[in-house]
This record gives C-alpha cells, sequence and structure tokens, in this order.
C-alpha cells in the first residue's frame, strides 16, 4: 500500500460504442472495454484470466475501423482510435443470434437436471439474445452422457459448446493438458487421452468456468439448484494462500465452494483441496460435544479407556482445575493455525495474558522461526509475480502446498516473463520452466547461496557444479542490477530437515540481496495470523517480542517475561514429564509433528491434555478434555495470509451440536479462571487488537468492508533474529539423506474427512535417483527398509529422476508408511541406510 | 295473515330442488380441473417422472416444497436419465393448491388430483413425502391413504406428459418430440396446437394409441 | 494440335501450349535429378544465386507471379510483408493440396519435385532463408515418395544444405506429411499442423502469417504451384514471363477439369487468354461435354467458390475477370456439371464435403456446415419441409452474412451472392459452404421445390393451397 507508485496518467483511446464515446485503455480488448463502460456483450469463450481464442464468435458485432463496418470478434480486437462500434445493430443482432441458435443445435434440452440450470451463461444470454424458438428438427447430436474425467469432475459432452475454457485453463493456466479437442466438424469434443484421466490439482476451476454444465464437480452433482443457495463471501482457510472463496450453502449444509476473483491472491483459482475440503466440515463424524475420560460403559472415569460425552460447563471446570493448579511455566499450548484472527488473539490473551506462560507455538515442528518470518522484509504475491521479476524458490513445492499460489506463479514465470531459480531438494511443478533448477542436499542450501554470489566451496553445495551455482547467482545479479525485483520464496523443502538450514540460507541470501523481498510459505492454515497474533514463543500481538510489551501491558493481567519454548521444545518438556497441563488448539501432534517419536513420548508424559479441535484424531482420542470448536465456515472472524494480507471469513451455517467458535472457549475458560477477558464479539476482539497493536490499527469492520475482495494489507517488521548457524554433519559416501515432503492428498484430518479427495492420496514409495537406485543394487518396486537412527520404516522403491543425488525422498502423512518414524526433530539432517530384506 | 305468510316461505322451498347435502356423507361433483391433493405419477414401465429438479419448489409462492435430487442409481433406477427425485414433501399447511407447481413441472410428474379436504392431527401428518405422494406402483392411480376420504372421480384426469430429454443418457435413442405413455393412463393424444398434435407438419397426428384421456 | 493424355503422368493432357510449370511432364523419368538437369533444371537456381538477393526479389515482384493456392495474392509483394530484423524466418511450402477437384500439385510433386525445391531455394535465398518446410498433404503417398526422394538426390548433389553450389548460401529443406484435413490447406491451421498442435486455423488479426506464423516468427506461406514457377522467371526473367498471359495476370496456370467433359484433365493454359468455352470445348482441351448433352453449370475454381452457369462461358481463365463475376478461380478445380446433374445432390456433395472436413474450431462453421448438410439430406431423403429453402439460406446468412434473398432482408438483391464473402467464422472454410447452397438455390430454386413433397410423391408447392396451412 505504502510503496506504490503515485498514479501515472493513463492514457486512453476514444471509441464510439452505440453513438457515445468512452475512453479504452491502449490495447484493451473491445469487449473489456464496453463492459467496463457499462455495455455488455455476450461471450461464451472469453474469459479474463485467459488468452482469447475467439471461437464461440458470440461476441460478434459490428466495428467500423474506417472500413466500413464489419462484423469483428470483440474478445479478439484490441481497441484503436476512432473505432466505431455499434452492438445492437440488425447485423448484430442477427449473427449473435444465429451464433446462439447454432450453439443450441445440438446442445440438449435437459436444463432441468443439469446442475447448471438455473446459473446457466448459455440460458440467461439464450433469453436476452437468443431466438425464441429452434428451427432445428434433426437429431441432435449424442455422446454418452456425463463420463467421469477423474474423481470429482464429470464430463458431458452433449452439453459443450466447445469454447476453449476448460482446453485453454488445463495448458494455459494448470499446465496439465490432459484434456484437449478431439475429432473435428459436428462430432468435435472435448476429451481426455485414453487411460490417462485429467489427473490435475485444479481440475475443479473447469467447472466454475464451464459456461454450460459440460462440466459438473461429482461433490455438488444433483445436491442442490441454484435457486435454493445462499452464498457469502469468505476466505479459505485450508492453507495459507487465503483464496477469496464463495461459500454457498442451503438448509445449513454448505454444498459448494467457488472461486472468487481477487486481483491480489487467486483470481479465482482455487486448488481441488480448498474447493472440496468443506465435505470436511460437514463431515458427521464431527465433534459435537464436550468430552471427557470414561469407560466403556459411557460413565466418567478419570481414568477411563474412552472418551465420553460431558456438557460444556462439567469439561470446563475439568480443564479450569487443571489449569489453575498448575504452575504458568508447567502450562503450554500448541497449534491455533486453524483459528481466526480474533480466536489467535483470544487465545494468545489466554495464555500469556492470564495463564502467563510462553510456551506457545502455533506451528508444529514443522515451519520456520517466528522471528525470522516476521523479521525479513515481506513480499506480495504480485511482488512476486511482477512481470519481468525474479523469484527464487528455497522451499516446498508450490504445487503440492500452496495450490493457488502455484497457479500465479505459474502464470508469473510462463507467460509474463518472470525468471526462476529454483534451490530445492526435488523438481517442483515449476521446474520445467525455471531458469536455473538447482536439486540441493537437504542442509546444503547455506553453502549453494555462498557458491552462488562467488563465495564458499562449491564442494560443501555437494552435487552441485560451481558453474550452475555461479549461472544462477548471475542471474539473480544481473536482475539486481538492472532494478527488477527478486522475491524469495522461503519455507520448509523438506520435514527431514531442520529449520536451521534453511533459515541460514534465507539469512545468505538477505545478506546478499538487500533489496530482495521474502515471501514464507508457511502453509498451514491461518498460521501467519497466529504468528502476528503472538501464538510464537517470545512474540506478542502486533509482531512485537516480549521486550516491548507496550501494547498489551495496560490491558493484560500479565505478560510473561522470558521466552519460552517453541513446539519442539514443548513436546520435549512434556515427554520429560514437565509440563502439567497441555493445551492442543487443534494440534494433530501424532500426524503433523515430524518427529512422531518425540510426539507420541510427548502425549504419554504430559499432564492433562486438552484438545480443543473439530474431528476425533488420534491425538484428541488421547485427550483428557476435549472441547469442541466450530469450523471456518461457522464462525466469522478475519484470516491473515502469507503476504500478511487480512481478509474476512464469514460464518454461514451453524456448528454441529453445542461446537463453539474457539475464541468464545478462551473466553468461557478464562472466566472459569476468575479473569474477564472482556470479548462479547468478534468484533470485541478486534476493536483490541486494533488498540494494543498499532500494525493493527486500520483493520477495522469498516476498513475490512470497504475491501472485501482483496483485504488489507497488514506491513511490519519485527527485528530480525539470527540464530546460529546450523552444523550440518558430512554425509558419508554411502549414506542418504531423507527429503520428506508433503503432497496435496495425505491422510490428513481435513483430506480424510472428505470423501472426494480421500481417495487420491498417491501412497508413499521411496524414490531415489536412477543412479542411486543402481549403486545400490536396488530393483524398482522392491521393498526395502529404510533406516535411519529413529527408527526404520518398509516400503517400496521408486526410481525418480527429480531427486539429488544422495537422497532418499518420501512423502509424509501417507496411509501405511509413516516417514514421521525416521525423522529426529533434534538433527538437522535426517541421514539414511537402505536395508535389504 | 302475516303468520301465514311466514310459512309460506317454508311451503315454498319444500318443493324446490334443495341445495345443500348431507356433507360428507355426500358430496357435490367437483370441477373437471379443481386443484387438489398432488400426485407424482409414473411411466408405463413404473419408473417414476419425477427428476428432483426442483423447479416446483422453485417456483412455489408458498414455499412448501422440498425436493432434493440424487443420481439416479444405474442398476436399479427410479427414474430414467441421470437424476431423480431423491426427497419430495409437500406441506399442505402451507399449500395454498396455485398450480404452478404442475405448470413448472418439465416432465408433467406433478399433477393434482380433486381431493382437497385434509385434516390432520399433528404438523408432521401434514407433509405428505414422497412415499405418500407417488401414484400405486400396479395401478397408477392416486394411493387411497387410509386417512383419506377419496370419492369415485376424484383421481382421475392427474395424467399428462411431455418427453423433451434422451432417456437414460442413451446415446443412441432415436427420440423426438412427442408424448410418453404414463402408467394407468396409457399414450394420451396431444391436444390441438402442442408438438406432435394433430396441427403439427409431418410427423402425422396417430403417433401412438389415442386411448389415453385427451380431450375430443 | 488436339493434345493427348500423357500416360504417364495420370490425367495431365499436353495442350501444345505454352509451359512453364509442366515442360518436364512428357519424360517418364521427369522426376530424377537426372532429366531434371537434362531439361534445363536447377539453371533458375544459378542465375539466381549469381545475384543479390533483392535482384531475385525484385524480379519475381516484377513478373507479378499471383499465388496460385486461392487467394491469388502477388507472391512478390507478400515476400515483402516480414518486418524488419526479426529473425529466424521460415518459408513454408502449403502442399496440402485437397479440395475436391484440385490434383494440380499433385502432380507438380510428383513429376517434377525438382522443380519445386528449386523453386524453394530461390525463395529463400532471395528472402534470405535457411529453413524451408515443405508440407504435403497426407494421402498423396506417391508424391511424397517422389520428393523426398528428389530431396535426397538434392542433398546428395549440393543444391541443398550446407553451401548451395559452393555459395554462403545454405538453406534446409524439411518434408512434413499432414495427417489428413482439408482445413489445414489454410496457411495458418497449416502453421499450426506442422507446430504440432491440432490442426485449427488462428485468429486474425494479424492478417498475414508473415507478422506471426510459425513458431512466432515471420513465415511465408506459398502454395506448390506458385514455387514451381520461380524457376522458370529466374532462368527466363519477368519481361518473358509477362509476355504470357493478361496484364494483370501474367504467366500461365494450371487447371484440373473433371466432371462431364469428354476429355478431363490438367491443363497448363495461359491466364487471361483462354475462355472457359476454349477450355470446355477446345480441340486441344476438353472437347466439350459429354456426349450428346448440355454443360449445366460449373465450379469455377474449387469447392468454395460460387458456382457458374453456361453465360459465363466466355470469361477468360483469370482471377479479375472471374472475381469481378462473382466468382473465384481459387485453386483451378473446375468441376463441370451437365444437365443430368441433380442440383440438390450436388450441392449435398460440396455441403457434406466442408461439413466433414470443418475443423470444429467456431461455431457458426462447426454448427452450421452440419446443419445444412442434414438439411439437404432430408430433403433429398423426402422429408424437406416447404420453409427448409429459406431456412437453408438463413443458416447460410448466419455463417456468411450477405444479401441474400431471405425473409429478413427481403429488400436486396436475389443476384447478389456476395464475393468474396463476409464471415462470422476465424476462416473461409465455413462461408464456403454457403457458396453452392447459394448458387444453386438461386438457379435452381425449382429442383428444391420439386423435391420437398409431403410424402405422396407432390411436391408441396405443387400441391392445392391450404393443404399445408395448419392452424
Amino acid at each position: 500500500m505504502s510503496d506504490e507508485t503515485p498514479p501515472v496518467e493513463i492514457p486512453s483511446v476514444d471509441i464510439t460504442v452505440d453513438g457515445e464515446t468512452v475512453a479504452a485503455r491502449p490495447g484493451e480488448l473491445l469487449i473489456d472495454a464496453c463492459e467496463r463502460t457499462g455495455t455488455y456483450i455476450p461471450r461464451f469463450c472469453h474469459h479474463s484470466r485467459l488468452e482469447p481464442v475467439g471461437m464461440c464468435r458470440m461476441c460478434l458485432v459490428e466495428v467500423d475501423t474506417g472500413r466500413g463496418p464489419a462484423l469483428q470478434p470483440s474478445c479478439m480486437l484490441p481497441c484503436t482510435p476512432g473505432m466505431v462500434v455499434d452492438t445492437e445493430s440488425e447485423r448484430t443482432r442477427k449473427a449473435q443470434d444465429g451464433v446462439l441458435e447454432f450453439l443450441l443445435v445440438n446442445h440438449p434440452l435437459d436444463c432441468p437436471v443439469c446442475d447448471k440450470g438455473g446459473e446457466c451463461p448459455l440460458q440467461d444470454q439464450t433469453m436476452a439474445f437468443g431466438p425464441g424458438e429452434s428451427r432445428f428438427v434433426e437429431e441432435k447430436r449424442h455422446f454418452e452422457k456425463p463420463i467421469p474425467v477423474n474423481e470429482n469432475v464429470h464430463l458431458d459432452r452433449e452439453r459443450c459448446i466447445l469454447c476453449d475454457r476448460c482446453t485453454r485453463f488445463a495448458g494455459e493456466v494448470a499446465g496439465d493438458q490432459l484434456i484437449h479437442f478431439m475429432d473435428r466438424g459436428g462430432q468435435t469434443q472435448v476429451n481426455t487421452f485414453p487411460e490417462q484421466p485429467f489427473a490435475s490439482y485444479f481440475s475443479g476451476n473447469t467447472v466454475q468456468i464451464c459456461p454450460v454444465g459440460a462440466l459438473t464437480a461429482a461433490p455438488y452433482r444433483f445436491k442442490a439448484r441454484p435457486w435454493d443457495l445462499e452464498e457469502v463471501e469468505s476466505t479459505s482457510t485450508l492453507d495459507s494462500v487465503g483464496s477469496r472463496i464463495s461459500v454457498q450453502s442451503s438448509r445449513d449444509r454448505v454444498l459448494r465452494f467457488q472461486g472468487v476473483d481477487a486481483d491480489a491472491v487467486n483470481w479465482g483459482w482455487l486448488s481441488d483441496k480448498e474447493r472440496f475440503v468443506f465435505e470436511a466440515y460437514d463431515h458427521a463424524d464431527r465433534l459435537a460435544t464436550p468430552m471427557l475420560r470414561g469407560d466403556a460403559l459411557g460413565n466418567r472415569a478419570p481414568d477411563g479407556d474412552a472418551l465420553v460425552a460431558a456438557p460444556w460447563s462439567e469439561a470446563l471446570g475439568v480443564a479450569a482445575d487443571a489449569l489453575s493448579a498448575a504452575p504458568a511455566d508447567r502450562l503450554a499450548v500448541l497449534g491455533g493455525a486453524r483459528l481466526t484472527n480474533e480466536s489467535q488473539y483470544a487465545w494468545a490473551k489466554l495464555a500469556k495474558g492470564v495463564f502467563g506462560t510462553d510456551h506457545v507455538d502455533a506451528q508444529l515442528g514443522d515451519g520456520l522461526p517466528a522471528e525470522v518470518v516476521l523479521g525479513l522484509p515481506r513480499a506480495t504475491i504480485d511482488r512476486a509475480c511482477t512481470p519481468g521479476g525474479t523469484i527464487v524458490l528455497l522451499g516446498p513445492d508450490p504445487k503440492e502446498e500452496l495450490g493457488a499460489l502455484f497457479l500465479r506463479l505459474r502464470h508469473a514465470v510462463v507467460h509474463d516473463g518472470a525468471t526462476l531459480v529454483e534451490l530445492t531438494p526435488r523438481r517442483t511443478g515449476l521446474s520445467a520452466h525455471a531458469a536455473h533448477s538447482l536439486r540441493v542436499l537437504p542442509g546444503g542450501a547455506a553453502d549453494a547461496v555462498s557458491a552462488m554470489f562467488g563465495g564458499g566451496s562449491p564442494a560443501g553445495a555437494a552435487g552441485l557444479s560451481a558453474e550452475a551455482l555461479a549461472a544462477a547467482g548471475a542471474t539473480i545479479a544481473a536482475a539486481v542490477a538492472e532494478g527488477r525485483p527478486v522475491t524469495v520464496l522461503v519455507g520448509r523443502p523438506s520435514l527431514a530437515e531442520a529449520a536451521g538450514p534453511v533459515v541460514d540460507a534465507a539469512l545468505a541470501l538477505h545478506d546478499h540481496l538487500p533489496e530482495a523481498a521474502f515471501l514464507s510459505l508457511l502453509r498451514r492454515g491461518n498460521v501467519h495470523g497466529a504468528l502476528d497474533m503472538g501464538l510464537a514463543p517470545g512474540l506478542l500481538p502486533g509482531r512485537v517480542t516480549l521486550a516491548d510489551a507496550s501494547g498489551v501491558s495496560s490491558v493484560w493481567p500479565t505478560v510473561p517475561t522470558d521466552r519460552g519454548h517453541d513446539a519442539i521444545g514443548i513436546l520435549e518438556a512434556a515427554a520429560a514429564g514437565e509440563v502439567d497441563v497441555l493445551v492442543l488448539l487443534g494440534a494433530d501432534v501424532l500426524a503433523d509433528v515430524p518427529d512422531r517419536d518425540l510426539a507420541e513420548r510427548a502425549l504419554a508424559n504430559a499432564g492433562t491434555v486438552v484438545a480443543v479441535d473439530l474431528f476425533g484424531t488420534p491425538t484428541v482420542a488421547r485427550a483428557d478434555v476435549v472441547l469442541p470448536a466450530a469450523a471456518p465456515t461457522e464462525v466469522d472472524g478475519t484470516f491473515t495470509n502469507l503476504e500478511g494480507r487480512v481478509s474476512v471469513v464469514a460464518r454461514k451455517v451453524t456448528a454441529p451440536g453445542t461446537a463453539r467458535p474457539d475464541w468464545a472457549i478462551a473466553v468461557e475458560l478464562a472466566d472459569r479462571l476468575g479473569t474477564d477477558l472482556g470479548f462479547g464479539s468478534v468484533d470485541d476482539v478486534l476493536a483490541e487488537l486494533a488498540a494494543v497493536s498499532p500494525i493493527h490499527a486500520g483493520i477495522t469492520p469498516e476498513a475490512l468492508a470497504a475491501s472485501v475482495r482483496e483485504g488489507v494489507l497488514v506491513e511490519g517488521r519485527t527485528a530480525l533474529a539470527r540464530p546460529d548457524r546450523t552444523e550440518v554433519p558430512v554425509n558419508d559416501a554411502y549414506g542418504l539423506r531423507l527429503v520428506a515432503d508433503r503432497s496435496m492428498y495425505d491422510v490428513g484430518v481435513l483430506v480424510a474427512h472428505s470423501p472426494s479427495l480421500a481417495g487420491l492420496a498417491p501412497g508413499a514409495v521411496a524414490g531415489f535417483e536412477p543412479s542411486d537406485l543402481s549403486r545400490h543394487g536396488l530393483a524398482e518396486g522392491e521393498v526395502v527398509d529404510l533406516i535411519a537412527d529413529r527408527g526404520t520404516v518398509q516400503v517400496a522403491v521408486a526410481s525418480d529422476p527429480g531427486v539429488a543425488r544422495g537422497t532418499v525422498h518420501l512423502r509424509v502423512n501417507q496411509a501405511d508408511v509413516d516417514a514421521g518414524r525416521l525423522i529426529d526433530a533434534s538433527a538437522p539432517v535426517t541421514g539414511i541406510r537402505v536395508g535389504r530384506r | 295473515m302475516g303468520y301465514f305468510r311466514g310459512f309460506a316461505v317454508t311451503f315454498k322451498k319444500m318443493f324446490e330442488r334443495r341445495v345443500t347435502t348431507s356433507y360428507p356423507e355426500q358430496k357435490r361433483d367437483k370441477p373437471a380441473r379443481l386443484h387438489g391433493r398432488h400426485v407424482l405419477n409414473r411411466y408405463e414401465d413404473g419408473m417414476e417422472k419425477c427428476i428432483g429438479c426442483e423447479l416446483c419448489a422453485g417456483v412455489c409462492p408458498a414455499n412448501c416444497i422440498y425436493v432434493r435430487g440424487a443420481d439416479n442409481p444405474p442398476d436399479d433406477p427410479v427414474s430414467p436419465g441421470e437424476r431423480y427425485g431423491f426427497v419430495y414433501e409437500i406441506n399442505y399447511l402451507r399449500c395454498i393448491h396455485c398450480d404452478l407447481c404442475v405448470e413448472a413441472c418439465p416432465t408433467e410428474a406433478i399433477t393434482e388430483s380433486k381431493l382437497f379436504e385434509f385434516s390432520f392431527t399433528n404438523r408432521s401428518d401434514a407433509v405428505y413425502t414422497k412415499d405418500e405422494l407417488v401414484v400405486d406402483a400396479s395401478t397408477g392411480r392416486p394411493q387411497h391413504l387410509p386417512w383419506e376420504d377419496w370419492r369415485p372421480g376424484e383421481d382421475e384426469h392427474t395424467s399428462a406428459w411431455m418427453r423433451a430429454t434422451s432417456p437414460s443418457g442413451d446415446a443412441t435413442y432415436t427420440g423426438r418430440v412427442s408424448w410418453s405413455g404414463e402408467l394407468g393412463h396409457g399414450v394420451r393424444a396431444p391436444e390441438v396446437g402442442q408438438a406432435g398434435g394433430a396441427a403439427a407438419s409431418d410427423d402425422g397426428p396417430d403417433d401412438g394409441p389415442d386411448d389415453g384421456e385427451g380431450p375430443a | 494440335m488436339t493434345g493427348a493424355y500423357v500416360p504417364h503422368a495420370a490425367g495431365y493432357v499436353d495442350n501444345g501450349g505454352p509451359k512453364v510449370v509442366s515442360s518436364r511432364f512428357v519424360h517418364e523419368d521427369s522426376y530424377t535429378l537426372e532429366r531434371s538437369l537434362a531439361t534445363g533444371g536447377y539453371e533458375g537456381l544459378r542465375a539466381a544465386l549469381a545475384r543479390p538477393p533483392a535482384d531475385v526479389h525484385a524480379e519475381v515482384r516484377d513478373a507479378t507471379l499471383l499465388g496460385r493456392g486461392g487467394a491469388g495474392f502477388p507472391a512478390g509483394v507478400k515476400w515483402g510483408f516480414c518486418p524488419e530484423g526479426v529473425w529466424p524466418r521460415y518459408l513454408v511450402v502449403n502442399g496440402d493440396e485437397s479440395e475436391p477437384g484440385t490434383y494440380k500439385d499433385r502432380l507438380l510433386m510428383e513429376r517434377d519435385p525438382h522443380q519445386l525445391i528449386e523453386g524453394c531455394l530461390i525463395t529463400c535465398y532471395a528472402l534470405g532463408l535457411s529453413q524451408c518446410f515443405l508440407y504435403v498433404r497426407g494421402e498423396m503417398a506417391l508424391g511424397q515418395e517422389r520428393i523426398a526422394a528428389a530431396l535426397n538426390e538434392a542433398y546428395a548433389a549440393g543444391y541443398v544444405g550446407r553451401n548451395v553450389l559452393g555459395t554462403d548460401f545454405s538453406v534446409d529443406v524439411t518434408l512434413h506429411w499432414g495427417a489428413g484435413a482439408y482445413i489445414v490447406g489454410e496457411e495458418t491451421a497449416l502453421i499450426e499442423s506442422l507446430e504440432g498442435n491440432r490442426g485449427m486455423p488462428r485468429l486474425k488479426p494479424p492478417y498475414f502469417p508473415a507478422a506471426i506464423g510459425l513458431y512466432g516468427q515471420p513465415t511465408i506461406v506459398n502454395n506448390v504451384e506458385t514455387l514451381a514457377n520461380v524457376p522458370w522467371i529466374l532462368a527466363n526473367g519477368a519481361e518473358a514471363y509477362k509476355r504470357m498471359g493478361s496484364e494483370t495476370s501474367p504467366g500461365t496456370r494450371l487447371f484440373a477439369v473433371s466432371g462431364h467433359v469428354k476429355r478431363p484433365g490438367v491443363y497448363e493454359v495461359e491466364q487471361g487468354v483462354t475462355t472457359f468455352r476454349d477450355l470446355f470445348y477446345g480441340d486441344g482441351f476438353c472437347q466439350g461435354i459429354r456426349d450428346g448433352h448440355e454443360l449445366k453449370m460449373f465450379i469455377p475454381g474449387g469447392g468454395s467458390a460460387p458456382w457458374f452457369f453456361a453465360e459465363h462461358l466466355d470469361l477468360p481463365l483469370e482471377a479479375k475477370e472471374v472475381g469481378a463475376a462473382g466468382s473465384m478461380l481459387g485453386s483451378g478445380a473446375i468441376v463441370v456439371m451437365d444437365e443430368t446433374t441433380d442440383a440438390v445432390k450436388a450441392c449435398h456433395r460440396m455441403v457434406r464435403f466442408f461439413a466433414r472436413e470443418s475443423c470444429g474450431k467456431c461455431s457458426p462453421c462447426r454448427e452450421g456446415t452440419s446443419w445444412e448438410e442434414k438439411i439437404l439430406a432430408r430433403i433429398l431423403d423426402g422429408h424437406g419441409r416447404p420453409s427448409d429453402i429459406d431456412l437453408l439460406l438463413d443458416v447460410g446468412d448466419n455463417i456468411s452474412p450477405g444479401p441474400y434473398p431471405v425473409a429478413s432482408h427481403p429488400d436486396e438483391g436475389l443476384d447478389a451472392v456476395p464475393f468474396p464473402p463476409r464471415q462470422t467464422t476465424i476462416c473461409p472454410l465455413g462461408p464456403s459452404s454457403v457458396a453452392p447452397i447459394t448458387s444453386t438455390i438461386r438457379r435452381f430454386r425449382h429442383e428444391f421445390e420439386a423435391k420437398i413433397t409431403r410424402g405422396d410423391g407432390i411436391p408441396v408447392s405443387a400441391a392445392p393451397s391450404g393443404g399445408e396451412a395448419g392452424s
């Protein structure tokens, strides 16, 4: 907001539309200029986020560019000075009428059973522009009715009007050209190639942009009609991109998420996971009542094996008793990335301001130190995607973790001339378009960065030639020299590698490129909100450290003085019996903490475990007190995305049973502890946040309402912390290093509870670079032992040319194979030996 | 004399036709197009005509219809085509019998009988579900439910349908716009001015057996 | 001097007139390098290489060599459309000849591939290109075989490749076989196909691929016959070329005549001198309509041209005059039909071709052509409706808006078949399907009406009035 260039005078081109002179922008397409100035030209193939193709011919208008009026497709025609356009002439009308009749010639009249019926552009435009009656008396074209092109998308070729939107999306935007035109003439159809389903993470977008009901989504199939849907615009809280969505419900059940075109964020696109995850929120397994330990007969028993339903008063009482009995430094709060900003603030106030503990961490040992994320200069997505800019990827594959961001980055690299330099241990979804795609060994990124800029020995960046590194460095240096923006995307490329080496590399990049801005790739939900609200050790709301408690000290009963443990520290303390009460805010530590062994020991040895969650996860099953929380579709509040952009989360349906918003649970608990948090509504929380945090002073309901789609960017940095450099042990010639990363679909609780997504988890195989495979004498598909210091897993091996030599790749959170058994959170990297069975 | 004049009216009326009936033992005949309790019709093969499109619910001014569609089970389809009415409920405490649902129905699935006298002892009884609304699977006539008081003629003239979609999504279907048969009623002759009717140009008026209930 | 079929050149008739491109057809081994060299082959290339490229370009421009692919645009002018300073550029040879009735390019490729290659080389030299793509229709098996063999011979003999004939000029010619689609004859679709994509026309603007063509680079697309003329021009000079033919259309041209003439075949004809009457009835040419029959109509330039009738017979075979008369010489495919021809059937055949060959990209062509085909098929099957004739014209009007005699434009003349056609489509294929319909309905409306019966064999138009009105 602040560093925007002053508004420049945009030159305009005067054109005449239906007798009125309007100012178009140079190069603007006629159809867009007309729409912007209030004249709607009908269209099917034109989509503002796709390249024009001019296929449907619906947008023909009579245009006179000095050579006499002629019918021209307005979606292909850039405005030129003096252009005279008649959108209502007899010829225009007749052409549009004719095109609509052609489109309807083979379009089946099954609108009553079609999911698009009622919100169908073909229906609407036929009503507005079309012929009243068909003159077509022949048999219509017939194809087999809906064929599944993948698990979630059905294709009905009879309804297709061949506008090329889905195929263009697949090729241009997603890069998965798995659907295409086949046959010709009247038999032209869209289809997949034989034996190749439309296996794209983004296939749901084609359903949304289809102008007819040819592509329909299985999760919404026949669930409702458009006229009984109610919608509210909200933010997707699934990942930290914070895509804008429209939440659509009928009879108090969410039936659909649709992407909303926020120019600064997701451009209307959603990953299938963001789109279909509503099924999980609506799932019958949601926790609906508080639970306490009990016996198999359902009676309360503090040491019972089971959880039994209990009233809120009793459950809160048990939790409050445990909390009030424990000294502050034996209390810990883990998690909170699922929560809205308001809930996070309420919990931060409860934990730090009421309990007085600083053992609070919203990240679960899978992120980056909060002071580094908040201390590096922050970039926006738009800055990262500047045409001609340079992007350095030092983190996970955005395609697997942050789908909507991937589409923005891909557009920048493929269509807008951005240059991509990758420093990743494994090939990513963007590697094909990268200028330099360097495979870095786990722990080697910092050395690679030094070598890129002429320092350090390339030997330290094992596996990479000095030339390749220098070339990548030169590319970045050239961009800096020309004043083009450099943006570093920083995140954890592998959960089997500690945060330390990544932080070292990021800081090295910061030192070499002081102008570069950083975009955090921390993935989990509202994790950036959690950092801003102080759900991290050593931090308070407003991106300030404990030392700077001036904001909250007047409002909070107490403020901790000493920095507490981070997530790994909390779990280690719990494992050592030093935590009396462990509060889990939606933290499924048994699945989310990379180190499985540590998480299990911590749960076993912690005192009272209070879990606030949506689902009865394995972690929740071991809790003493379970408090059901409301899902994102059931609460009002705000969300902070990875840019620091605050946008509105809106309530659409009621929570199951007696589940409550997390902030209300915090208020109740505080009440039991004798403190009034002072919140009666989310607006109260927002008001207090604005009062205590200067950077959030502008986050008011009015400001959010004024910028509902783009949200409000919160800017401000903490002092950059420089952790000690992490020493990475030298890899021996026969050892391998583990690369454990996430894939889009896994057995995580939300995916597992979304029936449309649950089956898509790819499963785990151990990916070896082909030469490593032969070096170890392994055959593809062979099941081997992967032996780490921590443990052993059995897994089938596969040849994967996308991994670096000397590494083994394993996806985390997959059924059957638990990569977490191999990972030791205290080690910088995870060494692996291969055992033949 | 005034006394007798009073009786004169009585005597006169004794010889006129009586307008009262001993309701409910006797009921007067109802008009041919009276709007009464709805029925959900079936095709001749027993398939339900309702496709769960919710147009009736969308058009209902009293908001008394609740419909949900579902994917037709391919091995045991409920209706022809992809979709069938999975839930169908009409709340007769709200229904005003305006017949707009019948007008809106693209498959002529919902029509009205002439039964209009309802009485219920609790609110949930007033909500008719699909099980009650759908016509009898063997006769195609409205079900005579135990609590309803049907009189002869009240369950007639509940039929009509026009096929617009290709049944079962069959790609080899060579259908054309025409009337289809209906369980219990056969094929109804199209009315004048309707597609396939006597006035249409080339397909001829004799498309099917004319044993239905169409107007002369 | 009556001419004769040349036995080994299927369909070619040597009519004894001046020859530019078919001079070697008489030799049985005309496709070999040996015969080519013996008959002046590659002399044009040698002449060209001896001069600066700009001179060569100027020579061709001076010769007013008109494109032979259909549009008739001067090749020398087209060559000058490449934007300055944008490299690389490509030459693409359009050998995807697939219009109904045309087989002249096939003969050129089968009978004299060296002449074509020489033409490509001269063009590349004139424009400073080093890469030429020769796109040959997929079905032309013999042509592909001959041209591949010839190219190998030429490479071996040093005419193609690095340092042609010892000069600094180097060029590569790449052969590409089509996959069998008429639409690929459209130059932008050809480029798409060459790039490995589905053969669908690109959008205009840019109107010429000379600006943005193959792989986004400036690209010159020329027809086979156009380039086959180039060696002769270089060998004999533009002046000699212009002495043949008419002033606006110099040189000769190949015409492939088929249909109801006594001697169908490919004829090399001086442009503007010979008339249709000469060609159809001339002794050295087709020798008249087949026995005992009269000319009913003819297609002057491929399936997409509006049809001509007896009154057009005295038009010279020259693009401008034919264009002024409302049609085009197009691809040089002339189809002659006598009075036994059923106009509706002929129209249906032609429309069916376009319906099948429509690429499916834009709606008016994809849906419109197959709809027209269905209506015509219905009329032929005896299920026509009286409204169908106007419907055909109106559907045509929606593909190619023009002043046709339709109900919506009652005041516009019946004779005005607009040419060149206006179009709601991306490329001219859709409007091409309209030409046969408007041509036949305009002239033979009674034949259509005769086929529209009420199922009893009596045409609706002949039935007593009131029978059809309905109520």
